[in-house]
């Protein structure tokens, strides 16, 4: 909660924190162990989906930038009507080309 | 560099809706109606709260849950008015209450003995449209001194509303409110909303939310 308090003093951004964290919860279900080797975290934003898209980009940033994770860049997909999904993750698991 | 892509495609709301649902199929096992009471922060919840507990906490077995996001304010505030329990969730920072929340939170309470569940959201006019609780209907109070425009800022709390409940009334003549157009605002965003015009203070227009309540609890079972 630390980190959502403190986004939330910065810019009154509680809604989309809430909403970042969330899909963090979503991103360590899904990576486990493999949570820090996460570079990118796509997310789908509606436009009538009631989240302003920099505000969330703005609470990803913070959120993927504290432990498991370390530092993961959203990436914000708009796209048309309510939806508000996790598109994809990409994982760097540092091992080289095959 | 290796990169992987994994594909997830999951909706962000996706566990809390799942959440939801078990609160809702639980309260509906036991025949309780549980209404989401939202509005912006000091629009009357509390107040009309403690007036409904007051007249019918007994006759419709009436718990509430309260949400805040510092303090136990509104569930001391509405014991007073009670003898049940009255359940405070301090959700720390968060600006909504959360289906996870109220499950914990009907946990403490009796359900076979409650016929009537309040759920006090926290005082907000954006977020918690996002978040199910597990609610029958989502009821929305909207004080006459907060500008007759509210709707058509918040829409998606008004779109998801069942009912509007215009509060404060009793400062009508004080304030340049136009009640008139507040409402077709209201209902330009949702046009199946219901409206109750009351004042806590009062008690104009009371009797018309009451009767509602009445009539949204279950019946009281005989048998047994
Ligand atoms: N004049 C007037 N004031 C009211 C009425 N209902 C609530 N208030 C006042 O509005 C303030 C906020 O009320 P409260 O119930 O705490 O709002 P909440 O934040 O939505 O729970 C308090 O000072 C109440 O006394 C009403 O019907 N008329
Ligand atoms: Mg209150």
């Amino acid at each position: 909660m630390g980190a959502s308090l403190r986004a939330a003093r910065a810019g009154g951004r509680v809604h989309e924190m809430s909403l970042a964290m969330e899909i963090a919860r979503i991103a360590e279900e899904k990576l486990g162990d493999a949570a820090p080797q996460l570079v990118t975290v796509a997310v789908d934003v509606g436009d009538c989906a009631g989240v302003e898209p920099s505000s969330l980009e703005f609470c990803l940033e913070a959120v993927f930038a504290t432990p498991p994770f370390a530092g993961a860049r959203p990436h914000i997909l708009r796209c048309s009507g309510d939806v508000l999904r996790v598109a994809y993750l990409e994982i760097d698991d540092g091992r080289p080309d095959d | 560099m290796a990169v992987r892509t994994i594909e997830v495609r999951e909706r962000v709301m996706a566990r809390n809706d799942e959440l939801a649902e078990q609160v809702r199929s639980r309260l509906a096992a036991h025949g309780v109606t549980a209404i989401n009471l939202v509005s912006s922060p000091g629009a009357g919840k509390t107040t009309l709260l403690e007036k409904t507990l007051g007249t019918l906490g007994e006759e419709l077995d009436i718990a509430v849950i309260t949400g805040d996001v510092q303090t136990q304010n509104d569930a001391d505030r509405l014991a007073v008015h009670t003898r049940r329990l009255v359940s405070a969730v301090v959700t720390g920072g968060a600006c909504h209450l959360d289906a996870l929340q109220v499950m914990t939170a009907i946990d403490a309470i009796e359900l076979d003995q409650t016929r009537l569940l309040f759920i006090e959201n926290v005082g907000n006019l954006v977020c918690p449209a996002n978040w199910d609780l597990g609610e029958k209907e989502m009821i929305i109070l909207f004080a006459v001194t907060e500008g007759e425009d509210k709707p058509l800022k918040y829409p998606k709390m008004f779109e998801n509303a069942r009912r509007v409940v215009m509060t404060k009334t009793d400062l009508l003549p004080h304030v340049p409110f136009d009640m008139d157009r507040a409402v077709a605002n209201a209902l330009s965003v949702n046009p199946k909303l219901e409206v109750f015009r009351v004042s806590a203070l009062t008690g104009e227009g009371l009797s018309g939310w009451f009767d509602f309540l009445r009539d949204s609890a279950r019946p009281v079972t005989t048998s047994g």
